[in-house]
């Protein structure tokens, strides 16, 4: 008996370690991406909305050309934008076409961080659910510390 | 075993266990693992700053080249580059320098000879670490086949006929521990420090003192049969006394390479171990792996060290040409050090050589390759 219980107790640990932390793990790394791309493009919005409201026609920049050496480069016609619209596919947009596309992408940026975020809370949820188990397994006292949170 | 006898018989798995040998060896391979991925990342970025220099290299030769203009990270613009012969250079802290391409290139090579630098450092250092890592696993090898230890304290004349039977009995099995290894890596460059400074004195003392040192020499050698070979040709050179370099210096380089295979060398030791050919470093230097890298900054202590005992040297010079003992000096250490990286105990190598006929002038100086140190200078100085 005490012996199945052990066993027990032992799959279940090796679950959460094996298992329930490394999805934990990918998922938070997964959003943090995505919170990246959020920030890239609310960069971008930001920066069309800049040439807009100062209307510019042309543009000088340094590009880099890798291991921080820079070369300055012109753009004659700031009118055309190409954007990354994903899996290597970048589309010529106007300015406000631009906007539009950005403002839509945003949406769907959020609406994925917050899956993840919900993905997250379940992950977290269960081990602490499998912990609990372990505990009761174990006929140990449930933790004072988890009663005390109620105000 | 050893009941008679004042000495200690330790199973080498007593001291280092099997399992704990192959865990240390386990870590050691995960730590060469971790450098060869360093060592991948590092090629990488050489691979991408080769590949720059071509592109600095040819940007100047057209006017301007149409690119997509990159606006944040995912937006270009369609334009191109003009000035394409002017580079802004980031030269480290946030500044950055207006440079030609020409100028550029040159900032290139050198972080690529930078990065060349850090990749032999690291080959070397993986190269460490493999020797460790081939020492621990005969390490656990032999404590798992039941080797032991003999040690014994010397004490007094009597003993020293019976010891040096058995030091040559546990040359084979026993091993050294690491810090010994460290004491007498300090001793072997002293020693090859006075053997060279010795054998530069014989140079200038030419052939009048070569027939001395044959006389001298036939009375020690016999006993040291091992080494003998080499230290007949290095008495042949002396006799010559053109160049005494060439077999002090192979001799040398098997002592180094010798070395090199059987201590797990940390970088420190390397160091210390390169620091011992000054002269011939433009030889030796091909030979050690990473000698080239080490070199420019160990000459600087290898002059410091020499100088200071050039007067020394000089005062010799006078007093010392009627004196045949000395060329006996150099070899003597020599044959303690090889013995020790043969693997034998180090606190016994004072006396493991030791010839029970020698001369009773030149046992006065065997007391200990530690010893050996102090009582030599004191003989430079009495001559």
């Amino acid at each position: 008996m005490d012996n199945y219980r052990l066993d027990k107790v032992h799959k279940f640990e090796e679950f959460v370690d094996r298992r329930l932390k490394p999805d934990l793990v990918r998922a938070i790394s997964e959003r943090d991406k995505v919170f990246e791309q959020q920030k890239t493009f609310s960069d971008l919005r930001k920066n069309i909305e800049n040439l807009q409201k100062n209307s510019v026609t042309s543009l000088r920049t340094l590009v880099n050309l890798g291991s921080e050496v820079y070369m300055q480069a012109e753009v004659p016609d700031t009118q055309h934008i190409f954007v990354d619209v994903g899996l290597g596919f970048h589309v010529e947009f106007t300015w406000s076409e631009a906007l539009n596309y950005i403002s839509l992408r945003e949406e769907k940026l959020a609406r994925q961080i917050e899956e993840y975020t919900h993905h997250i809370a379940s992950i977290k949820a269960q081990i602490k659910m499998v912990c609990e188990g372990i505990r009761e397994l174990l006929q140990l006292p449930a933790e004072a510390t988890l009663q005390e949170p109620i105000f | 075993m050893e009941e008679g006898a004042n000495g200690t018989v330790t199973p080498l798995a007593s001291m280092f266990p099997a399992d704990e040998a192959q865990k240390a060896a386990g870590r050691v391979q995960d730590a060469i693992a971790e450098k060869r991925r360093e060592l991948d990342r590092v090629r990488g970025f050489a691979a991408d700053n080769a590949a720059l220099v071509n592109l600095v290299q040819k940007l100047p030769e057209e006017l301007h080249h149409d690119v997509m203009v990159p606006f944040g990270k995912a937006a270009f613009f369609p334009g191109r580059l003009i000035h394409t012969n002017e580079f802004t250079v980031l030269l480290g802290e946030g500044y950055y320098a207006e440079r030609t391409s020409k100028q550029t290139v040159e900032i290139l090579r050198r972080r690529g000879k930078a990065l060349e630098t850090h990749v032999d450092s690291l080959k070397s250092i993986i190269e460490d670490l493999k020797t460790e890592a081939s020492f621990f696993d005969k390490t656990a090898s032999e404590a798992a086949e039941g080797l032991v230890e003999i040690r014994e304290e010397l004490s007094g004349e009597e003993s020293d006929e019976g010891s040096s039977e058995l030091g040559q009995k546990e040359d084979g099995p026993s091993i050294s521990v690491e810090d010994k290894g460290k004491i007498l890596n300090e001793d072997e460059e002293y020693d090859r420090l006075m053997s060279k400074l010795d054998e530069l004195e014989k140079e200038e003392l030419a052939a009048e003192a070569a027939d001395n040192i044959e006389e001298e020499t036939n009375e020690v050698d016999p006993d040291v049969v091992s080494d003998q070979s080499s230290f007949h040709q290095n008495l042949k050179d002396l006799e010559g006394s053109h160049s005494c370099m060439p077999p002090s210096h192979s001799e040398r380089q098997a002592s180094n390479e010798e070395f090199l295979r059987q201590t797990r060398q940390q970088p420190a030791l390397v160091e210390k171990l390169n620091p011992g050919d000054f002269t011939i470093a433009s030889s030796q230097k091909d030979k050690t792996s990473h000698g080239n890298d080490l070199l420019w900054n160990l000459k600087g202590p290898d002059i410091a060290d020499k100088s200071p005992k050039l007067p020394a040297l000089e005062e010799n010079d006078h007093a010392g040409s009627s004196n045949n003992e000395v060329p006996i000096q150099p070899p003597k250490p020599k044959v303690d050090s090889l013995r020790a990286f043969t693997g034998s105990i180090i606190e016994h190598s004072p006396n493991l050589p030791i010839n029970p006929r020698e001369p009773s002038a030149t046992s006065s100086k065997v007391p200990g390759s530690q010893s050996s140190k102090p009582l030599s200078r004191f003989r430079m100085q009495r001559k």
